[in-house]
C-alpha cells in the first residue's frame, strides 16, 4: 500500500541545536486521521514545515502520494500553518479566491464553492468584510476554508485547535471527520493528548526531534496495554508510585491511573497496596494516550 | 515557473493597493503639493511686490533720462518724474545747489520710510566710478540687480553718444547671432531643437528619480510587510520565490505607473487648451523640441524598465532586512547609485558615440537613463539598443531571482541569523 505521506530520516539543525533528528514515519493513504503528537518544542512544526517545502531539511526525503515531493504534489495538499496569517485589508471572498487561485483553481469554479463553505461555517454575512474586522475565531474559520477550498487529498494542519472555543473545536472536528469519511487523509499536530485520542486513528509521537512511537492507535494500545489499571482507594496514594513493578501512577481526583512494567503482575501489586490503602476498586483498562506518551518518553531517554 | 502565479500575486497586490485610501490620497495630494511648491512662491512674490522707491539725483542731467530706454531721447528731462521698472520706482529729483543739505534731507526721507533708497549719478560715473546706493536695506538684491542693469544700459548709451555713435544703431549692429541646429541622420536632415533632444532625457531621468523617491520605499515596505504577515507561509508552499517576488514587484510597480498615468493624463487635459492657444501666438522661428514617435515609445519602454530595475533594488533591501529602520538606512545611501548616470549625462551629450557612452549605456543600471539620451542625441546602432534591452531585462530577472532567494532565507529564519554555509545551501536549494 502506498502512503499519502512518507518522511524518511529527515534532519534539521539550527547551529548546535538539533530541532529534528532523523524523523521517519508514514501515513496510510486513505481515510486516516494521523496525529503528530508531542510536547511544545519537540520538532512538530519544523517537521511540518519541511514536509511543506517551506524550510529545507539538512538531509532526508519527503514523499507525497508515493512520489518525491514536487510542486504538483504540493498542490494536492491543504496546509494550515501554526502561525495563522491572512491579509488583514482584504475582504473574505477575495482572500479565499486568492488562496484558491494559487492552488491552481479557476475563479469561476471557486466562487460557488466559497459561498457554500461560508454558509456551512456560518460566515455568509461576513463575506464582504475585511479580515481585520473579524474576530480571531472567524479568521481561523476563514483560514480553514482556504485550506479546504481546493479539495486537497491530504490536509496538513499545524495545531488546528489552538485558540478555538469549544463550539468551533467541535465544528473543526466534524469537518476533519467528514474529510476522512470521503476517503481522504488528515495529518494534524497537537500537544493535546485527549483531543488526539478522540480523533486520531494513527499517531506519531515526537520528542526532542525523534519519533519515539508510531502506528495505529489501537495496536499501540494493545501492545502497551494489558498492564494498565484504574485504582480507586483511600490512604497515602503517593506511595503507590514507589511500589516495585509500578511504571507510572497518575493521581487525579482520588483516582489513580496505573501503568505496570511488563513483567509485573496486577494481583501482586494489589496485594501490596491493600497493606496501606483501603481499596474500593481495582480493574484492568485500556491505557490512555497520555500514559503511553509519558512512558514512551521515559523509555526513550 | 508559472506565469499565472505571477499574475495572481500581482493582481492581488495591485487591487489591494489601488483600493486603499492611501493611494488616492497620495495621488491627489502630491500634485497639489508640487503645484503649491512651484507656483506659490512666485504668486506670493507678485502679491508682496511692494515697489521700491528710489530717488535718482542726476548731476550729469543725461543718464537719468536713459533709465527708461523706451523714452525718446529728445524728450526734456522732467524735474520730478517716476519711471516704473518692474518693482522699482525711479523718482528723479534735480540736484540742489547745496549737495550736502540735499543728501542729508534724502537720508532723513529714507529713515522716515518715505523712500527706500537714493542714488547720485556724478559726472565721474561716466568715466568708470561706481554709483553709490544709500538705502535702508542693502540686501535687497532684486532691486539692486534691476538698478545695476538699468544704470549700466543708461550710462552705456551716454558714453556711446559722447563718442559720436548712435546707441540704437550700435545695439542693432551688435545683436547676437542665434544658432539653428539641424540634426543629420540616416532618415534625412531635419530642423530640431538642439537643446530639446536631451531635455527629454533629463525629464526622463527626473521622472525616474521622482517615481523612485515615492515608490522605492513602497516596494521595500511591501516586501518587508509580507515577511511580517505570516500569510506567506501558505503562499510559499505553492508558489516559487521568483514568482512571488516578480508578482509583488510587478503589482507595486504597476500601481506606481497607474499613479503616474493619472498625473500625466490630468496634466495633459488641464494644460491642453493653454498649449493649443500658445501655438497660435508663437513666433515662427521658435523651435519646439519634438520627440519622434519611435523615440517616444522607447522612452516609455525605458521608463518602465528603469522603474522595475531600480525598484528591484529596494525589493532586495526589503527582502534582506528584518526591520524598516535598518532597510531605510541603506536605502538612503543607495540613492547615490541612481545619481551616477546623471553625472555621466553631460559627457555623453558632448560625445554620444564615445567608448564611454557606449559602455556606460549598456550597463543595466545606467541603461534606462543613458540609452534614451543617446537616442535623442545621436541614434546608436540598432544592435546596441537591442542589446541594452536584453541586458537590462536579463539583469532584472536575475535581480528578482536573487531577491526571491534572499527573501526565502530571510522569511523563515525566525529571528536567527544564517551562517554563510546555510546561506549558500539556501540559495542553491530550489
Amino acid at each position: 500500500m502506498t502512503s499519502s505521506l512518507e518522511v524518511r530520516d529527515v534532519r534539521k539543525s539550527y547551529g548546535k541545536f538539533v530541532a529534528v533528528d532523523g524523523v521517519s514515519f508514514a501515513v496510510p493513504e486513505t481515510g486516516t486521521i494521523f496525529g503528530l503528537l508531542g510536547p511544545n518544542g519537540a520538532g512538530k512544526t519544523t517537521t511540518i514545515r519541511m514536509i511543506m517545502d517551506i524550510i529545507a531539511p539538512d538531509s532526508g526525503e519527503v514523499f507525497l502520494f508515493g512520489r518525491p515531493r514536487g510542486p504538483a504534489e504540493l498542490h494536492r495538499v491543504g496546509y494550515l500553518p501554526e502561525e495563522r496569517g491572512l491579509y488583514p485589508k482584504m475582504n473574505v471572498v477575495d482572500q479565499l479566491l486568492f488562496l484558491g487561485e494559487i492552488h491552481g483553481r479557476k475563479r469561476r469554479d471557486l466562487l460557488p464553492a466559497i459561498h457554500r463553505w461560508l454558509e456551512r461555517v456560518d460566515l455568509a454575512q461576513w463575506k464582504k468584510s475585511k479580515v481585520e474586522e473579524l474576530s480571531k475565531g472567524m479568521q481561523q474559520k476563514v483560514q480553514l476554508i482556504g485550506t479546504l477550498l481546493h479539495e486537497p487529498e491530504l490536509l496538513i494542519l499545524d495545531e488546528p485547535f489552538s485558540g478555538l472555543d469549544p463550539i468551533n473545536q467541535e465544528l473543526f472536528r466534524e469537518l476533519f471527520q467528514e474529510h476522512r469519511r470521503q476517503g481522504r487523509t488528515v495529518i494534524l499536530s497537537t500537544h493535546g493528548m485527549e483531543l488526539a485520542e478522540r480523533m486520531c486513528d494513527h499517531i506519531g509521537l515526537i520528542s526532542r526531534g525523534k519519533v519515539i512511537l508510531t502506528g495505529g492507535l489501537r495496536e499501540i494500545k494493545r501492545q502497551v496495554g494489558g498492564n494498565a489499571y484504574r485504582l480507586v482507594a483511600e490512604g497515602d496514594l503517593d506511595r503507590v508510585q514507589e511500589l516495585p513493578g509500578v511504571e507510572q501512577a497518575v493521581v487525579q481526583d482520588g483516582v489513580v491511573k496505573l501503568l505496570l512494567r511488563p513483567d509485573a503482575e496486577g494481583p501482586e501489586t494489589l496485594r501490596r497496596m491493600v497493606e496501606f490503602l483501603r481499596v474500593h476498586e481495582f480493574r484492568s483498562e485500556e491505557p490512555e494516550l497520555e500514559q503511553i506518551f509519558l512512558k514512551a518518553v521515559r523509555d526513550a531517554a | 515557473m508559472r506565469l499565472d502565479n505571477i499574475q495572481i500575486i500581482a493582481r492581488r497586490e495591485y487591487l489591494q493597493r489601488i483600493r486603499s485610501k492611501g493611494f488616492w490620497i497620495g495621488t491627489v495630494i502630491f500634485p497639489l503639493f508640487a503645484v503649491a511648491m512651484t507656483i506659490l512662491p512666485s504668486v506670493l512674490l507678485m502679491r508682496s511686490g511692494t515697489t521700491h522707491k528710489v530717488v535718482v539725483v542726476d548731476d550729469t542731467g543725461r543718464v537719468a533720462a536713459n533709465l527708461s530706454a523706451k523714452r525718446p531721447k529728445t524728450a526734456p528731462p522732467e524735474p520730478r518724474e517716476t519711471v516704473r521698472l518692474s518693482k522699482v520706482d525711479f523718482i528723479r529729483e534735480v540736484p540742489q545747489p547745496d549737495p550736502k543739505a540735499q543728501e542729508a534731507a534724502l537720508d532723513r526721507r529714507v529713515v522716515d520710510k518715505e523712500i527706500d533708497a537714493w542714488i547720485r549719478i556724478t559726472p565721474e560715473v561716466l568715466t568708470g566710478k561706481p554709483v553709490e546706493y544709500h538705502g535702508r536695506s542693502t540686501s535687497n538684491f532684486m532691486t539692486q540687480d534691476i538698478l545695476e542693469d538699468r544704470l549700466t544700459e543708461a550710462v552705456r548709451r551716454v558714453r556711446l553718444t559722447d563718442a559720436g555713435f548712435d546707441p540704437d544703431k550700435v545695439g542693432e549692429l551688435s545683436a547676437q547671432v542665434p544658432l539653428r541646429t539641424i540634426r543629420v541622420s540616416k532618415e534625412g536632415s531635419r530642423a530640431e531643437g538642439g537643446a530639446g533632444g536631451f531635455l527629454f532625457a533629463y525629464i526622463l531621468f527626473f521622472m525616474l528619480f521622482l517615481s523612485l523617491l515615492i515608490w522605492g520605499q513602497q516596494v521595500m515596505n511591501g516586501i518587508l510587510e509580507e515577511k511580517g504577515s505570516r500569510a506567506v507561509e501558505v503562499i510559499i508552499s505553492t508558489v516559487k520565490p521568483f514568482e512571488l517576488m516578480m508578482g509583488k514587484l510587478s503589482g507595486i510597480c504597476l500601481v506606481g505607473l497607474t499613479q503616474f498615468g493619472i498625473w500625466i493624463l490630468t496634466m495633459v487635459v488641464l494644460s491642453a487648451p493653454g498649449v493649443v492657444g500658445a501655438f497660435g501666438s508663437m513666433p515662427d522661428d521658435l523651435q519646439i523640441p519634438v520627440l519622434n514617435p519611435l523615440a517616444a515609445i522607447q522612452f516609455v519602454l525605458f521608463f518602465i524598465l528603469g522603474f522595475f530595475v531600480y525598484a528591484s533594488f529596494y525589493a532586495a533591501l526589503g527582502a534582506a532586512f528584518n526591520s524598516l529602520q535598518e532597510a531605510q538606512q541603506v536605502a538612503g545611501t543607495m540613492g547615490i547609485i541612481f545619481a551616477v548616470p546623471a553625472m555621466l549625462m553631460p559627457m555623453i551629450i558632448n560625445a554620444p558615440s564615445s567608448t564611454l557612452a557606449v559602455v556606460s549605456s549598456l550597463i543595466p543600471l545606467f541603461t534606462p537613463v543613458l540609452m534614451p539620451l543617446r537616442i535623442v542625441t545621436e541614434m546608436p546602432p540598432a544592435w546596441q539598443i537591442l542589446a541594452s534591452y536584453a541586458l537590462t531585462g536579463g539583469f532584472l530577472v536575475m535581480m528578482v531571482w536573487f531577491c526571491g532567494r534572499i527573501y526565502r532565507v530571510g522569511i523563515l529564519m525566525y529571528g536567527k541569523k544564517p551562517t554563510i554555509p546555510e546561506l549558500v545551501r539556501w540559495v542553491r536549494y530550489s
